[in-house]
């Protein structure tokens, strides 16, 4: 058992996935997942560059991930703002890799460096196009380490960046978790194989020694260019939505103390943990209530929203922005209970108290709202 | 539990709130974030739960920073302290923007040089010369430890056994500061034990009391 923060415990899921590449440029409250890199990666004969920027940073992540490195990157809001242009290219690339974003107050440099939820529909939708988007989140240490071991699975899996969405506080906090130690650096090789290197799974993973051409432009199996018949690219797009919507490694749900709710508090990140501390307060005064947590953001879990709806009269979605995630639960629910947003922007947490007194207000002895918002 | 329970840890176990929130605070560059990692580790050595989230500005130096560290029996759920248990002040920056968020009957720990010239001094605050004391010893930089020193000798919130084991842990590897250090916890705490004795940390009995 060691004390370990949460940035830390990124940069050691990163080794235990087999990272082998790191690129990137400091930044508050992101910078000791760098400096853990620094560290820990040039030893194990891992490569670790400063780049002169965030666009550098993922450019160079993305480049790396051709040559066949494990390869992330880890940045904060201003950060990732800058890297949504190479999170579509990787996107259209097919290029496995991994990107942290340690939310902070925002947009531009906000609120430095106080804690905030405000990328969540930004790092689905930040870069123009559409595309399939993989966005995880945590809300201990133990679950930013699972959350970045899971990442980069997906990555390979998907062939897609993978977006690892932290708060300033999970980043910065320390709990005291039981790691493995990192395994050897003995990453081997993908080997080449007669699939095509792009398109749908299963398809030769970069690195295997094979020459693949790579395009920023809709392409065919091969890596050829072939915007004048974009079906197969859309095809694509939604066949790799579907995919990941039946994958239950992408379940992105836990429960806490659902038995028997009438109301519930759904919510994720460091915000999860004030749920938490919430809920325990209220079930102790003898209310039936619960909470649902997202760990995986993108694809949104809709269905276990669906089932949660059924289930209680009205959804409460605390969360560090003015209103994001709940517009896909708004969505999911559609109109089967009550959903009641709860935001704030200004670099404070909400204090269980807080939690507690919104679901008080809450009106929950009747089917509410069922009637009222859905004519 | 990472370490069998001693004698001591079950006594000191007896005088603590439950949770226990604790609030270091200071001026950017006063060691307050190391000091927050040595106290929440001493607390896991105890056998603890804990969780430590340091908060600091953009400021490499000089800001007002502070760390919060939650003390429990059981899992933690929020991680930040709304209204510390315990507090530290090394700075006046630090007391101005941190010192009022605290609970009743908290143990307040400020440097004498860190007091504004005119406020009302909430009951249970005690002041020591830590930085003062640090210079004699050699080094400022040690105040931090010190500190801690202080504040367990005063409250007994985790146990110097479990603290001395941690700040061994921080300078291992650094010969040059082992001895200072070891000095600066020595003196930390026999300045906060004196201070208990003279009715200033918590006493068993009002150690009981709670807030809601």
């Amino acid at each position: 058992m060691r004390l370990v923060m949460g940035n830390e415990a990124v940069a050691l899921g990163a080794l235990a996935a087999g990272c082998d590449f790191y690129a990137g440029y400091p930044i508050t409250p992101a910078s000791e997942i760098l400096e853990g890199m620094a560290h820990l990666l040039p030893p194990r004969g891992g490569v670790f560059l400063q780049m002169e920027d965030e666009l550098g940073a993922l450019a160079a992540v993305v480049g790396a991930a051709w040559g066949g490195a494990r390869a992330m990157t880890a940045t904060a809001g201003p950060g990732f703002s800058l890297m949504q242009e190479h999170i579509g290219y990787a996107a259209i690339t097919q290029t496995p890799c991994v990107v942290v974003d340690v939310q902070r107050g925002g947009p531009s440099t906000g609120l430095p460096t106080l804690p905030s939820q405000g990328d969540a529909m930004q790092a689905r939708w930040g870069t123009h196009g559409d595309r399939p988007a993989i966005v995880l989140t945590a809300a201990s240490v133990r679950e930013a380490y699972d959350a970045t071991i899971r990442a980069f699975a997906l990555a390979e899996q998907y062939r897609q960046p993978v977006v690892l969405l932290l708060d300033a506080v999970v980043a910065h906090m320390r709990e005291p978790v039981d790691l493995p130690p990192p395994p050897p650096p003995s990453r081997q090789r993908p080997r080449p194989s007669a699939e095509p290197p792009f398109g749908e799974h299963p398809f030769t993973p970069f690195g295997s020694g094979r020459a693949v051409v790579v395009t920023g432009l809709s392409h065919d199996d091969e890596g050829l260019p072939r915007t004048g018949s974009a079906r197969a690219s859309e095809r694509m797009l939604r066949a790799t939505e579907a995919r990941m919507a039946a994958d239950p490694a992408l379940g992105g749900l836990t429960s806490y103390r659902l038995d028997g709710a009438r109301l519930a508090v759904l919510s994720y990140g460091v915000t999860a943990r004030v749920a938490r501390a919430a809920i325990d307060a209220l079930r102790g005064a003898g209310q039936a209530v619960g909470g649902l947590e997202l760990t995986v953001l993108w694809p949104f879990p809709e269905q276990g929203v669906v089932d949660l709806a059924g289930q209680v009269d009205a959804i409460l979605v605390p969360e560090l922005n003015l209103g994001q995630m709940v517009l896909p639960v708004r969505a999911a629910v559609a109109g089967r209970c009550r959903v009641e947003s709860l935001g704030r922007a200004d670099g404070t947490l909400f204090q269980p108290d807080d939690l507690v007194a919104a679901v008080r207000a809450m009106p929950h002895d009747s089917p509410v709202g069922r009637e009222a918002r859905h004519a | 539990m990472p370490d069998a329970m001693t004698a001591e840890v079950r006594a000191a176990r007896t005088m603590r709130r439950e949770p226990l929130g604790v609030r270091l605070s200071g001026r950017g560059g006063q060691g307050v974030m190391l000091a927050g990692a040595i106290f929440a580790t001493a607390a896991m050595y105890d056998g603890r739960h804990v969780v430590e989230t340091p908060t600091y500005g953009p400021e490499a130096r000089l800001g007002a920073t502070k760390v919060e560290i939650v003390l429990s029996e059981h899992e933690i759920a929020f991680p930040a302290v709304e209204k510390a248990d315990l507090l530290l002040c090394l700075s006046r920056d630090a007391y101005v923007k941190y010192g009022r968020a605290v609970a009743p009957d908290a143990l307040v720990v400020v440097d004498e040089t860190a007091l504004p010239t005119s406020a009302d001094l909430p009951p249970g605050l005690v002041r020591l010369p830590l930085r003062a004391v640090a210079r004699e010893l050699g080094a400022e930089m040690v105040t931090n430890v010190l500190a801690l020193g202080a504040i367990v000798g005063l409250s007994d919130a985790v146990s110097s056994r479990s603290l001395e084991r941690a700040v061994e842990e921080a300078v291992r590897g650094k010969d040059e500061l082992r001895e200072v250090n070891r000095r600066a916890l020595q003196a930390g705490l026999d300045l906060g034990r004196a201070g208990r004795a003279a009715g200033g940390g918590w006493a068993g009995g009002r150690a009981a009391v709670r807030r809601d």
